[in-house]
């Protein structure tokens, strides 16, 4: 179609020889970058043999002057060297840029010498009307085309993505802080914080007629999920609730289990002494020597309190009179059925006896690093005793116990083949027990309500999960944790908190679709554990930090360093947190948004265990002594 | 021709090497014990303000320039070395910026957002051309804009294109320019630049995408004059609206088309309108009808435009680095702690909170909602009145330039046999 012809006017020759002697050029010096760039890559200047074997020599020398020069000498060479090749490249680089553009105009004044000759032929390219109508449908075509591209992306992409992201700034700022229909549970049923409320401020029996009053209450605030929310209620049964509730206020009177009530580092008792002394026996009711060794922390229910100690092949099991102090029994339980030959090998401040006991006010539940599990009921007697396998700890077990209505629950995390497992308190059968793909860890279990779901809350790398405690199913799940985890978490309207030293402190929302909501790493505990109140989360370090952060966003509020560490855990009562350090000094502060220390009393002894209150009363184990604080003794 | 070709693949090939070298690190520090000191980092100074006025008084000239060998001179080789200067100078020297093209997003940005102080240089380069435009066709095209300068250098043979394959790939530049003004306007990116295919060249640096695209668009102009120009570029789009309105546009022939046909395929652009003849006249019927009928589908088309358009928000809306940071916190929130990005690092620096970034991505994307149904309001109306246009047949007695097509790069005056000073004088002949 394009046929050419010759203007005579160029000189198609001379600029065919330049287009020809620049091509050649420009590939010649690209060929020559390309076997430098291959050269620049190999060659690492500053790790060349010569210099390394002479600075080697240095080493030996370090006196020798005369080779330092010659050293640096070759060094400046050879980085002279690498920038002079630097240098090539881009003036390389340069002069093939120019000859390039010097042949592409050369053959363009070549093009622009010849002429196309004109189409003489008639052809259909000649009929505007067929042309246009040719256009026409093309354009129909592609636009028919690009319509049905968009719209098929956009149903295969659409996500409401201006709404989830409202919802999701909702959720940032607090306003709600789990998907929808969780939350509607939630606030329907009320936290096991805000029924501890009612049950602090109005000596008040939780029943199922509270929970549905709350119920309308929170209708009338929330009119837009009325309907979802009546739903979620229907399908739960009362008589669970009501069971819930009851068992959950028994709980509460005593202090049956490590933290308290649920595991949750909170105390429902009150009159509890803020003054006290060791040294000149201020406040102490009692104080008692305490035989074996042991880590765990005291238990009590009604006027009796247990603890358990073990050293070597030996365990027992004491129960004092809580207001005397009078030891009232001690169990050997040294062998029992199953009980294996050998004392797995622990770290000394972890201990055969770290495990803290649990009640149900029937029996006293024990379980030691070898893996022996035993039910003494509150005379002394041994009910039943098992084995569940030495667990393969590197620094020993250590999770505590923990009851649900009639069953016993562990998180037996250990090495070999992690699990949760439910034992009868009755008789130590196996209910149920749940594998899980977690690696060791040290933390206890907790128990929270999510409306009238109870959740077995359980912490090791790498997840924060939730098991129903009634059946063993896992109800969530979350990775969001790693290492050796040894602080247990704490639940707060609806948001469980949990952290590990190395890790992070993690708040996540749990329910069908955990979330992780806010994450902070600036301050991170390996043992003591977390509580949460009131929009409040405090963490305790083993180094000495206790840090108030706000519980719906992470930011913090205040953060204070003393100067010994904690291995205790903070207890809630009241307003109030009680917090042992190591030196045995309590560090009584306001649990409120800004730091303020309302006491702090000395033991004038170690602590490393986590007190337990009676009203009116704090019971601390320390290393030597068990002691009973109450106003005016 | 086929072993230019490979010349020039080859050379091609050789120089992305080395723009890849040239953007090596260095290697460390020396680490003697010697008590030196290293000299502090030194910033290179901002460029002198001179400067951009500079630019401005060099698009200024390069356009009366241009202007005056298109019209006057009449001169494709005069053409042709502006091109070459202006690869130099807009290009090489001034490294592709600040750019005609791509001014279009700042002036959009400069309307929509009020904090967005527009320097004046970028107004002249954005308006500068489109007045010359008005007054003398397109011949910022011609010669002074560096993109379409370097994709002339690499015209070596042209093959014309159908028709209706013009007709359906020109409706690009108004999509094109109907998005870059959207996330421009929404402050999200600036496309025409971070997608300007030439750039990496000019600047001897850039992504493999942006070598790629370059790359691609080069070799494709040894064959399709102009690709980018004609079907890509959104600043055209407006140029070839002036142009059509221009007051003095280049013609083929000095005096008189004679119709010799000898300039008919010399356009390498397709920007020549043939002779349209009588004889093969529509009925006027047929004609009314379907003009008729194409008038009324246009507020359709402007409505499923905007209504497509508009369902696609929200993927038009995750190009927005705060929708698109949003949309990684939200899938995962551990995401400012593990494998940051700087986005990311930016975002905490900011000081804000989770809460406001949900806030202002979920503001975005309504505005998007908006800006979308504008978007396909504006496509559906150009779809409609380009199907408008191709119903309506101009008839023509001569060859000329397609006013808002042309680029009056001058090649076809060359192959036009008419003499200016043998006009007055009795019967043309050819000088061929």
């Amino acid at each position: 179609m394009f046929k050419m012809y010759s203007n005579k006017n160029v000189n198609v020759k001379l600029w065919k020889n330049i287009a020809i002697v620049s091509g050649i050029v420009s590939v010649l010096l690209c060929f020559l970058i390309i076997v430098n760039y291959i050269q620049i890559n190999r060659w690492d200047p500053v790790n060349t043999e010569a210099v390394n074997t002479m600075v080697e020599r240095l080493r030996q020398n370090p006196a020798d002057e005369t080779l330092r020069n010659e050293v640096r000498a070759l060094d400046l060479m050879v980085r002279k060297a690498y920038f002079t090749n630097q240098w090539q490249v881009r003036i390389g680089g340069y002069i093939t840029l120019i000859s390039l553009a010097i042949m592409l105009i050369s053959i363009q004044i070549i093009n622009a010498s010849k002429k196309l000759a004109p189409n003489t032929e008639n052809t259909s390219d000649d009929n505007e009307f067929l042309l246009n109508g040719i256009s026409r449908k093309w354009i129909s075509i592609g636009g028919s085309a690009l319509v049905v591209i968009a719209l098929f992306l956009s149903f295969m992409t659409h996500e409401r993505l201006g709404d989830t992201f409202r919802y999701a700034a909702k959720e940032a700022s607090g306003e709600v802080t789990m998907p929808v229909k969780e939350q509607i549970v939630k606030q329907a049923k009320g936290s096991i914080q805000q029924e501890a409320k009612v049950l602090e401020k109005e000596k008040e029996t939780i029943t199922t007629d509270n929970t549905a009053k709350s119920t309308s209450k929170q209708d009338q605030a929330e009119p837009a999920v009325k309907k979802e929310e009546t739903k979620t209620i229907e399908e739960k049964p009362k008589a669970v609730n009501q069971s819930i509730s009851e068992f959950v206020k028994k709980e509460r009177e005593n202090f049956p289990y490590f933290r308290g009530s649920g595991g949750l580092g909170i105390a429902y008792q009150t009159n509890i002494p803020t003054d006290w002394d060791g040294a000149s026996n201020k406040n102490i009711k009692w104080k008692v020597k305490l035989g074996l060794q042991g880590y765990n922390s005291p238990i009590i229910w009604d006027e009796k309190l247990f603890l358990s100690s073990a050293k070597d092949k030996f365990k027992e099991v004491y129960c004092y009179d809580k207001n005397t102090g009078t030891l009232l029994w001690k169990s050997d339980v040294s062998k029992i059925n199953g009980t294996p030959e050998k004392v797995p090998a622990t770290t000394e401040d972890t201990g055969l006896a770290a495990p803290t006991m649990a009640t149900d006010g029937k029996y006293a539940f024990a379980i030691f690093a070898n893996g022996d599990i035993v039910a003494l009921d509150f005379n002394g007697k041994l009910v039943w005793s098992k084995n569940l396998g030495v667990p393969q700890n590197h620094y020993g077990h250590s999770s505590s116990l923990i009851i649900h209505n009639d069953k016993l629950l562990i998180q037996y995390d250990h090495g070999k083949s992690a699990k949760v497992l439910a034992l009868s308190t009755k008789d130590g059968s196996q209910l149920w027990s749940t594998p899980r793909k977690v690696k060791i860890s040290w933390a206890s279990p907790v128990i929270a309500y999510r409306g009238a779901q109870a959740e077995l809350l359980l912490i090791a790398e790498p997840t924060i999960a939730a098991y129903d405690p009634d059946t063993g199913k896992e109800l969530w799940s979350i990775e969001c944790i790693f290492g050796e985890v040894g602080p247990s978490v704490t639940y707060l309207d609806g948001v469980v908190y949990g952290l590990n030293e190395y890790a992070s402190l993690v708040a996540i929302s749990g329910g069908n679709t955990p979330k992780l909501l806010w994450e902070d790493f600036d301050y991170l505990s390996d043992v003591p554990s977390p509580i949460a109140t009131n929009e409040m989360l405090f963490v305790v370090t083993s180094y000495g930090m206790v840090i108030c952060h706000d519980a719906k966003t992470g930011k913090k509020h205040w953060e204070q360093e003393f100067s010994n560490g904690f291995y205790s855990s903070p207890i809630l009562v009241g307003n109030k947190i009680y917090l042992i350090d190591r030196e045995g000094i309590t560090h009584i502060l306001k649990a409120d948004k800004t730091f303020e220390i309302i006491a702090q009393p000395k033991l004038g002894e170690e602590v490393v265990s986590t007190p337990a209150f009676a009203d009116g009363q704090i019971f601390i184990r320390a290393v030597e002594h068990l002691y009973c604080i109450q106003n005016g003794k | 021709m086929k072993k230019w070709i490979l010349i020039i693949l080859i050379s091609f090939v050789g120089f992305l090497q080395f723009s890849e070298l040239y953007a090596q690190q260095r290697f460390p520090k020396p680490e003697f014990e010697s008590g030196h000191t290293q000299p502090p980092v030194i910033k290179p100074e901002a460029r002198a303000a001179y400067l951009e006025y500079l630019d401005m008084v060099v698009l200024f000239a390069c356009l009366s320039i241009v202007s005056w060998l298109v019209l006057k001179k009449r001169s494709r080789a005069g053409v042709f070395l502006m091109s070459i200067f202006s690869v130099a100078y807009f290009g090489f020297f001034r490294e592709g910026c600040v750019c005609s093209v791509g001014s279009v997003q700042n002036m959009a940005l400069a309307l929509f957002n009020n904090s967005y102080h527009i320097p004046i240089s970028v107004v002249a380069f954005f308006t500068l051309p489109l007045l010359f435009t008005l007054f003398f066709g397109r011949t910022f095209c011609a010669a002074v804009c560096p993109l379409g300068a370097i994709q002339d250098l690499f015209l070596f043979k042209p093959v014309s294109m159908k028709k209706w394959l013009q007709s359906a790939l020109g409706l690009i530049p108004y999509i094109y320019l109907g998005l870059a003004i959207l996330y421009a306007a929404t402050s999200t990116d600036f496309i025409i630049c971070r997608y300007d295919p030439f750039i990496g060249f000019y600047r001897l640096d850039g992504t493999f995408l942006t070598f790629f695209l370059g790359g691609t668009f080069l070799f494709m102009g040894i064959f399709i004059g102009r690709s980018y120009c004609r079907f890509f570029c959104p600043y055209g789009v407006l140029l070839n609206l002036a142009s059509k309105f221009s007051r003095r546009h280049m013609s083929i022939t000095p005096t008189h088309c004679i119709n010799c046909k000898l300039c008919e395929d010399s356009c390498p652009f397709g920007a020549i309108d043939k002779p349209v003849e009588l004889k093969i006249k529509e009925s006027r019927r047929v004609s009314i009808k379907r003009y008729s009928w194409f008038i009324l589908i246009i507020p359709l088309l402007m409505f499923i435009g905007g209504w497509t358009t508009a369902m696609f928000h929200e993927s038009l809306s995750k190009v927005n680095p705060k929708v698109k940071m949003a949309g990684i916190l939200l899938e995962d929130p551990k995401a400012l702690d593990e494998d940051r990005t700087i986005d990311l690092d930016a975002f905490i620096a900011s000081g804000k909170t989770r809460e406001e970034l949900f806030t202002e991505a979920a503001n975005i994307v309504d505005d998007f909602y908006i800006g979308s149904w504008i978007l396909g309001i504006f496509i559906g109306l150009v779809f409609g009145l380009t199907l408008l246009r191709l119903t309506v047949v101009r008839y023509r007695t001569d060859y000329t330039p397609n006013r808002g097509e042309c680029f009056s790069c001058a090649r076809c005056m060359d192959y036009c046999p008419v003499d200016k000073s043998m006009t007055d004088y009795g019967p043309l002949t050819p000088n061929v």
